[in-house]
């Protein structure tokens, strides 16, 4: 490793304009062991998942140090709670919190995610009854992706902000969910609800569910988009700065389209895992309204900016673990109910002003 | 005379009832540095985001090596090599230097996967080679934590970097300390030698002076001077900066031109 300074330094001089009294950025060292790591967390920290990471695991470590300790007043490491509770919420919402991020980092925003997901989850139980599992899912993703490009498109070719575009088409979804299935309830055939549906979705492999394996391959293929494909790199450029993006030929409306279409089929996704685990979707969309917020404050708690141009999937995943924790533990600690939002809401706010002085200190 | 390498034809935009330039027209030469001045809001960074490809003009024509182009846009000037720094939207402050200068061009595999380890050591050579930046740590930097003189060097190397026929610079001294100015300056004059034409968009007289060959001097959207370095001096750019065409032929009275 110790030809590797020297390496560089060859690589470098052809062309060089001949400063040779200024330093070079190929001059300085290669640092090793703790110093490099040191370095690498200095440009962590500006993504914004960093922070929430430390907490999430100081929280985890506390919940599992009282999960063994207390067992009887505390019971986080019965598997009833790890596959019953976290591994069936941490998912649904980590799932919406990644798409959802993903459509903030290029500076957007969906508000109408509740009334998708009961759109999502309607046309699943419907063409599941029908045509079957594989072309339900299918159908579900799509409606996802589509509702969310009606919206996208709305929002990109008349400019209208976001926030206001997409409350108003939370309404018209809304609707369109009572539309298609009538006022009440869709319900999943009883002998629907076992079999190949079960396992591939909610099936309870005694500490973790399926669900969970869902979340690791959406993390994994989301990190891979957004932090290694080009077409993620075009997604923080326009968030960031879509005057400079378009000066480069990177086309805002097209990145920002792919965004909105992303977080569509990641809705659709998540609408299945709720449908099955409920086995029942009434329209209307009040039975998912709460996803909405929910979700978008997983991507801000995570370090996502609500600018745009800022945030990671890790820290996505971080912030929706965190909130579905901060639940569980309010709820095996027997609190109140109006604790629960309480704490929640303090979360939020606390976290969103934690990343609004840590974006200040990236500067 | 040689075909030149872009010829602008009574270019005029109008924002509404504005105009913001009218009638200008001009050639750049091959391997030529040409200096494109004026005092603020005589029309310098339209006649920038026209020719880069940015702005559509409201009339006019676009030659490029004397072929007439129609649907001037960034895809297009980016194809004939054109590369432009802007004043003021360069670079995205939340992405570091390296996704900065790969921005829309990265290294990529076939399935469009970036190559992070060759970009990381190509913005490295990138940045030694350009311009000198001080106190620059590492390519993987955030742009936010750079200052705006640190922040202007990354957008000159990107542009030098991706250079091919025509380099645009809005006024790139502006930020840079002494000693890298007078880098980019040399470095533009080597440039030259290479082939790449120029365009120095300043208000610094001197700065233009010193490496270009022709100057174009607008006022209030029109060009009131064109004239080859030999041919003029400092202080008959100042005059016609400071005050128009009149001022050109006061000073050339003076002078007894």
């Amino acid at each position: 490793m110790t030809s590797d300074t020297s390496k560089l330094d060859q690589s470098s001089s052809p062309g060089d304009v001949g400063k040779a009294s200024a330093r070079k950025l190929s001059d300085s060292k290669k640092l090793t062991g703790f110093a490099a790591i040191k370095d690498n967390l200095q440009f962590v920290r500006g993504r914004g998942g960093f922070e929430i990471g430390i907490v999430l695991l100081v929280l985890v470590i506390g919940y599992v140090t009282a999960g063994i300790f207390i067992p009887n007043s505390f019971p986080f490491l019965d598997s009833n709670n790890l596959s019953g509770v976290i591994s069936q919420a941490v998912p649904v919402l980590a799932i919406l919190g990644i798409g959802v991020g993903i459509l903030m980092v290029s500076n957007e925003f969906d508000l109408s995610l509740g009334a998708s997901l009961t759109c999502d989850a309607i046309v699943f139980i419907q063409v599941d009854q029908h045509a079957g599992l594989f072309l339900a899912s299918i159908a579900a993703i799509a409606t996802g992706a589509f509702i969310a490009l009606v919206n996208g498109a709305i929002v990109v070719y008349t400019r209208i902000p976001s926030f206001i575009a997409t409350l108003g088409m939370s309404f018209f979804w809304n609707g369109a969910s009572i539309w298609i299935n009538g006022t009440q309830a869709a319900e999943l055939d009883q002998k629907h609800q076992t079999g190949a549906i079960e396992w591939v979705y909610v099936h309870n492999f005694g500490v973790f569910r399926s669900q969970f394996l869902w979340m690791i391959l959406v993390v994994v293929l989301a990190w891979f988009f957004l932090h290694r494909h080009r077409l993620g790199n075009h997604v923080y450029a326009v968030g960031g700065n879509v005057a400079a993006a378009e000066a480069i030929s990177i086309n805002p409306k097209k990145v920002k389209l792919l965004s909105f279409g992303i977080y569509g089929s990641l809705v659709g996704l998540a609408a299945i895992m709720i449908a099955v685990q409920t086995s029942s979707m009434q329209p209307g969309g009040s039975a998912t309204a709460d996803y909405t917020l929910f979700a978008i404050a997983a991507a801000v708690v995570g370090g996502t900016s609500l600018q745009g141009g800022r945030g990671s999937v890790f820290g996505m995943l971080f912030g929706a673990t965190l909130i579905e924790l901060i639940q569980n533990g309010l709820i095996l600690g027997r609190a109140p109910y109006f604790y629960i939002t309480v704490f929640v809401g303090l979360t939020i706010v606390v976290a969103a002003i934690f990343n609004k002085l840590m974006e200040g200190k990236a500067r | 005379m040689k075909t030149p390498l872009l010829r602008l034809d009574n270019m005029s935009k109008k924002y509404g009832p504005n105009t913001v330039l009218s009638d200008v027209s001009f050639e750049i030469g091959k391997s030529e540095v040409v200096g494109l001045l004026g005092d603020n809001g005589a029309g310098k960074s339209t006649l920038v985001k026209i020719m880069s490809g940015v702005v559509p003009a409201t009339s006019g024509n676009f030659y490029w090596e004397d072929e007439k182009i129609e649907n001037l846009n960034r895809e297009a000037t980016e194809k004939f090599g054109i590369e432009t720094i802007f004043q003021d939207s360069a670079l995205v402050p939340q992405m570091s230097i390296t996704r900065n200068i790969f921005m829309g061009r990265e290294i990529r595999n076939k399935l469009g996967f970036m190559k992070m380890r060759e970009m990381a050591q190509v913005a490295t050579d990138v940045l030694d080679s350009v311009v000198t930046i001080e106190g620059i740590k590492s390519p993987k930097q955030l742009v936010q934590s750079l200052s705006g003189g640190q922040a202007q060097a990354v957008a000159i190397a990107r542009a030098v970097h991706f250079k091919r026929r025509l380099l645009i610079l809005d006024e790139p001294t502006s930020a840079l300390a002494v000693r890298a100015t007078e880098a980019l300056l040399d470095y533009l004059r080597q440039l030259k030698t290479e082939g790449v034409s120029s365009v120095l968009v300043t208000h610094n007289l001197h700065h233009a002076f010193k490496v270009c060959d022709r100057h174009i001097v607008m006022n209030h959207g029109r060009k009131i001077l064109d004239v080859a370095r030999e041919d003029t001096s400092v202080e008959e750019l100042t005059a016609a900066v400071v005050s128009g065409a009149e001022g050109v032929r006061l000073y050339r009275e003076s002078v007894g031109k």
